[in-house]
């Protein structure tokens, strides 16, 4: 939620797991970029819906959303605990357990974690950013169901691929929260949609008599900018880097 | 560090230097033509025929100004005035909406009305002191003036004491009164409805005045749509009725013109100030039986439905200004000197000769002729024929279109061609509408050089206070960052209008992120087991009840919010009261403590043995029960008359908030003397901070022989005291709010933010308490129910000084916690566990809190341990460095928010909001400049930094 965070190389701060790296094969590298296009795309294509009626429009844009998003996990993310396995759990020599066959490798490995993060995304993630956005001035005694798809929206563009990635370890997410872990794609995500839902609210007191300017259109838009911002400069520029307060 | 000081001291002088400079070129002092005016030689006499003036049609005046008479109340379907509508069906009565121009409210309302001239948004401030002699217009050229110097010329005038202080002496007979209590919606009618018989029976008087204030209550209280204001209408047609009558039937009234206005309008809220079109349209009935000789081909239908943005604008539409000249016309007197209003086309028809009429008109235009000589001195505005054909072809400024007009006029008149009559008047009220226009828009009178020079200065000082800053500032933080975002939005924001109106928005917005932040910031240093409730959520959650408590600005003002939910209101204004009395409780209760430390102090006999134990620097002595009992004794009767106070004060000013309480109980507050209790809290409040400023300055210098440091404990003692006086220059329903601000600090203290956050935390918190008690940029806003507390008579310092405690309540007490926070921050003593207060913990059994302590408390011991290896002056010093910082932080907040609204109000000068939107917030950031940052943040924070110090 910091607008403004001062960043150092990771060498400097304390010695901390490497930054996500997108999977190593030629989709994931051409998906990765594809994605936030497409995600950009599908809002502006449902926007004139949502600024004309925003509940049951957002309603509608959250299913092709969670599709995106766990197409994007599932093509481009290491799933959670993959890396541990990778370096740590198989010695030396060892081989990797006969059995499942490909295809039903990439569903255990992969589509489920991605549906598991989108469960827990949508379950657990959405009251908590419903309460936040509460709490910086949403209409408490109206507009729930607005505040609660803006709400639904930020969890799908920002938590689904962490929880893809970092699984659900209470430890991970305090680090998430405390701003601690190394900017990535996936890291970025989450600043960017949640920086971006709150800058999202300067238009809103403007004078110019927009349809545009009602609760929670300006939010959203902004968590979508944000999360395309966020995953392109979270993945190129600011990579490896680690947010620095002081 | 001494060049530091003296770029401060620099940047802070020059913050007023160019606030003075600015308002200088942006409200420029319009000179007046002194003296009255006189029948003058007009020219042409003798190819006219004129020998005198036009033959007078009246010779007595009633002018009845209903304060906030909007248009639609007389003439709308609505209305409860039937029988004006009747006059003006039967044709004895002439219906107008009477442009008032922004400033909408009574001061500069009546100025515009008595001298046709459009006064300075200077005025505002005049209105608020007005004793101010310069603002009265004994020396100047007004209808009353004129009236007053007739053959037995004799006024009297009842009603808004307003008028009183603009005309001092003025008055033969005169009842004013003073809009004291706004929920007062029938006694001060009565007031002057009670002297109207027995003045329409005199015949020494040629001119009456009387100002309703009544409706205008009416609408500050409940709005235009109150159940009240139809009951208003009608009692104010019965008065018209009566003296209509009287006019009818007296014989030495039968020449009378009797005239009922408003002074200006109000919009949806009730509210005026601005320039919405309710606010601006305020009606004007001229109305006498000899009217109908003019009125037999006017339209004459009544009620109708209103025209224009908003359905306010009834028939036609003229110009506040306009009624000087008409009314000069009409009683045969000659026009004020500085009007710039037109003679109303409509009463022309009074006179049947038509060179009555253009002498008349005539009069008007070279009345008004001087004033545009006088600012386009280089023109030619000469009564003799010359060829304009050369310099008047083409498009033209404003200073030569109107000297052509001029020159229109004098060949058209000069021209022996056989011409009609309405050729040549014309020709004049084409030459005198484009100089009224010319005249009163403002744009032409801005002194541009000056507001660069102002803006400039502000820059200067911004960059002064930047260079002092500059060692402090090259290290990044986020912080630091944070507060440029903060410092570098809030200038953008400036430029944009809505902005300006919604202020309020920028700084809630900003500071849930500041609270977001703070809580990022120390997850990072130690994760908060029970996230939901740490110290910074917990700041989050009670920021956004308090947003929440008033809703102010323009876009949403009249949505719900708490202070006005039925929560707080009516039958339940127990529970608002049970609030207050919390809120006054726990003041009581801190204040009863540290009387408590001082009577334990003085009362040790021997103090001095206290040193003997070993190791005992910074003892004090412990107050034990007895102590706390006198401490309880002695301070319970100032929190008592406080409480009464308020609760007398709030049953006469809004009866609407102590509905629930006792009726025994109320009839007791409302027999006390208000002006008695109020001085009664001052002199309390006074005796306290005398005393304990005693005591703690006995004690820190006993402390100091015995090796010690300064005791500190004066500050938070100070600050307490200074709560209780907000208090009560605080609206009932926002004293709650208090409870809230203290949990705030509570909560902040749990964090132990850095020096620099903490000046960061003070700088939002001031703004944001600002707005949450219901202030916004707009001059209708201002809360002068407060103004008078103790105050009996009229003192332009005492009721300028509580006028800006009342409206800067907020402000004031966050300054001020925020140093208390900083001296937390940046003690080396300890200071942390003094302004936190222990028993509020031992109070509570929240687990959180405990564990915050123990970190509290770990940090105190380790600051205590460096304390020792620091020799006090060190520490002194090292206190003032820091108090210094922080004010210069301010500062640069300050001087970068004047650069950024002066240089909009200069930028945007030609904006059509610049009179309604960027000059109230100039004014406002005047304010902010002056009282807010001078005043307070420096001077008074200075006297409680260095009170903490003693």
């Amino acid at each position: 939620m910091t607008p403004t965070n001062t960043v150092t190389d990771l060498s400097k701060g304390k010695p901390s797991e490497p930054p996500i790296e997108i999977l190593n094969n030629e989709t994931a590298r051409i998906y990765t970029h594809i994605h936030p296009v497409l995600v950009l795309s599908l809002y502006a294509l449902r926007f004139k819906a949502i600024v004309a009626d925003p509940v049951p429009a957002l309603t509608n844009t959250l299913i092709p959303l969670g599709v995106m998003q766990i197409a994007f996990a599932a093509i481009c993310l290491p799933p959670t605990g993959s890396e541990a396995v990778v370096a740590e759990k198989r010695k030396p020599g060892e081989k990797k357990k006969p059995g499942q066959g490909k295809v039903a490798s990439a569903v255990n490995g992969k589509v489920i974690p991605a549906f598991l993060s989108l469960a827990i995304s949508t379950l657990a993630a959405t009251p908590i950013l419903m309460l936040t956005l509460i709490l910086f001035g949403a209409p408490i005694s109206t507009h729930h169901w607005h505040t609660l798809l803006a709400a639904a929206h930020i969890s799908l563009l920002a938590v689904v691929p962490l929880i893809y990635v970092h699984g659900v370890d209470g430890e991970k997410w305090r680090e998430i929260v405390a701003c601690l872990l190394p900017i990535d794609e996936v890291y970025g995500c989450l600043i960017g949609s949640v920086l971006g839902a709150w800058l999202g609210a300067v238009p809103i007191p403007l004078d110019w008599d927009r349809e545009w300017q009602k609760w929670p259109v300006t939010i959203v838009t902004g968590a979508y900018i944000g999360f395309a911002v966020g995953k392109l400069v979270g993945g190129t520029l600011l990579k490896g880097k680690k947010i620095k307060f002081e | 560090m001494a060049r530091q000081t003296l770029l401060f001291a620099l940047a802070n002088v020059l913050i007023p230097v160019a606030i003075l400079v600015f308002a200088t070129g942006f409200f420029p002092y319009k000179p007046f033509m002194p003296g009255l005016a006189t029948f003058e030689e007009l020219g042409w006499e003798d190819k006219f025929g004129w020998t005198e003036a036009p033959e007078p049609k009246f010779d007595k005046l009633v002018f009845m100004v209903v304060d906030a008479l909007r248009s639609d109340f007389v003439y709308g379907k609505e209305s409860g005035m039937e029988f004006v509508q009747s006059l003006i069906r039967d044709g004895s009565a002439i219906p107008f909406t009477a442009h008032a121009t922004s400033p909408t409210i009574t001061m500069p309302r009546v100025k515009a009305m008595t001298t046709g001239s459009i006064p300075s948004f200077l005025d505002v401030i005049l209105n608020f002191a007005e004793s101010d002699t310069s603002s009265t217009l004994a020396a100047q050229d007004t209808w009353l003036a004129q009236l007053k110097a007739k053959e037995g010329g004799k006024l009297v005038m009842y009603g808004d004491d307003t008028w009183l202080k603009l005309f001092p002496d003025f008055f033969a007979r005169a009842d004013g009164t003073s809009s004291f209590f706004v929920s007062d919606f029938t006694e001060v009618d009565n007031n002057v409805t009670r002297h109207v018989p027995e003045e329409l029976l005199n015949t020494d008087w040629n001119a009456m005045i009387m100002h309703y204030l009544g409706l205008d209550h009416i609408g500050h209280k409940a709005g235009p749509r109150s159940p009240n204001m139809t009951p208003k209408q009608i009692e104010m047609d019965g008065i018209v009725q009566q003296i209509y009558q009287a006019i009818e039937n007296e014989d030495h009234l039968s020449n009378t013109l009797f005239v009922l206005c408003g002074d200006h309008g109000m919009n949806e809220g009730g509210n005026h100030g601005g320039s919405a079109p309710g606010e601006t349209s305020p009606a004007l009935v001229f109305m006498s039986p000899k009217i109908k000789k003019i009125t037999e081909f006017r339209e004459r239908e009544s009620p109708i439905d209103g025209k224009g943005e908003g359905g306010f604008e009834f028939y036609k539409k003229i110009e506040q200004s306009d009624i000087a000249p008409t009314l000069a016309g009409l009683l045969g007197f000659p026009v004020p000197r500085n009007n710039l209003g037109v003679f109303i086309e409509d009463f022309l028809f009074f006179w049947d000769d038509a060179s009555d009429r253009i002498q008349l008109l005539l009069r008007n235009a070279k009345q008004m002729k001087k004033i545009v000589e006088a600012t386009f001195p280089s023109l030619n505005f000469e009564d003799k024929v010359r060829d304009i054909e050369k310099e008047c072809g083409g498009s033209l400024n404003s200073g030569v279109g109107l000297s052509c007009k001029w020159q229109g006029i004098v060949q058209i008149m000069d021209t022996t061609a056989m011409l009609h009559p309405k050729l040549r008047m014309d020709q004049i009220y084409w030459f005198s509408r484009a100089a009224q226009e010319i005249m009163s828009s403002t744009a032409s009178n801005y002194d541009v050089p000056r507001l660069v020079l102002g803006s400039s200065i502000a820059l200067v000082s911004f960059g002064l206070t930047l260079i002092a800053l500059w060692p402090q500032l090259t290290s990044i933080s986020s912080t630091g960052v944070f507060s440029t975002l903060t410092l570098a939005l809030y200038g953008i924001l400036m430029f944009a209008s809505s902005y300006v109106e919604e202020e309020h928005h920028f700084w809630y917005w900003i500071t849930s992120g500041w609270f977001m932040y703070l809580f990022i910031f120390e997850s990072r240093k130690e994760w908060f087991r029970k996230f939901a409730f740490h110290p910074a959520i917990m700041l989050l959650a009670i920021h956004r009840i308090i947003r929440r408590w008033n809703q102010t600005g323009q876009k949403y003002a009249g949505a719900p919010d708490i202070s006005h939910s039925a929560f707080l209101q009516g039958g339940n204004s127990l529970v608002l009261w049970s609030l207050v009395g919390a809120t006054y409780m726990d003041i009581t209760i801190r204040l009863s403590r540290h009387i408590a430390r001082s009577i334990a102090y003085s009362t040790s006999e021997n103090s001095a043995a206290l040193s003997k134990v070993a190791g005992a620097r910074d003892v004090e002595p412990e107050d034990t029960d007895k102590d706390r009992f006198m401490g309880t004794l002695a301070v319970l009767p100032l929190g008592v008359t406080a409480f009464v106070f308020k609760l007398a004060f709030t049953a006469r000013d809004a009866p609407e908030l102590v509905q629930g309480i006792g009726a025994g109980m109320l009839v007791f507050v409302e027999g006390l003397s208000l002006v008695g209790v109020a001085r009664m809290v001052f002199v309390g409040l006074a005796l306290s901070a005398s005393w304990l400023g005693m005591v703690e300055w006995k004690m820190g210098r006993d402390k100091r022989k015995r090796g010690g440091s300064g005791g500190g404990g004066f500050a938070p003692a100070l600050f307490d005291i200074i709560t209780l006086l907000l208090i009560t220059q605080t609206r009932a329903q926002n004293i709650p709010l208090y409870l809230l601000f203290r949990l705030q600090i509570f909560f902040l203290t749990l964090l132990s933010p850095t020096p620099l956050q903490t000046t960061l935390t003070t700088l939002l918190l001031t703004h944001v308490s600002f707005f949450a008690l219901g202030n916004s940029n707009a001059i209708s806003s201002i809360d002068l129910s407060n103004s008078y507390n103790g105050v009996s008579g009229y003192s332009i310092l005492a009721v300028g000084l509580l006028v800006f405690i009342s409206n800067w309540a907020g402000p004031i007490y966050w300054s001020l916690a925020g140093l208390l926070l900083l001296s937390g921050a940046t003690s080396v003593s300890g200071t942390a566990a003094k302004v936190l207060d222990e028993r509020e913990i031992a109070a509570s059994s929240r687990t959180w809190v405990a564990q915050e302590r123990e970190f509290l408390e770990k940090v105190v011991e380790t600051e205590s341990e460096q304390a020792k290896f620091l020799s006090d002056r060190k520490v002194e010093k090292r206190a003032w460095e820091s108090w210094k910082r922080h004010v210069g932080l301010l500062t640069l907040f300050q001087a970068g928010a004047l650069v950024a609204v002066m240089g909009a109000c200069t930028v945007l000068r030609q904006h059509l909001f610049i009179w309604t939107v960027f000059s109230p917030k100039f004014l406002y950031a005047m304010a902010w400049g002056v009282g807010g940052h001078l005043g307070v943040s420096v001077l008074l924070g200075g006297v409680v930094w260095g009170a903490g110090r003693l």
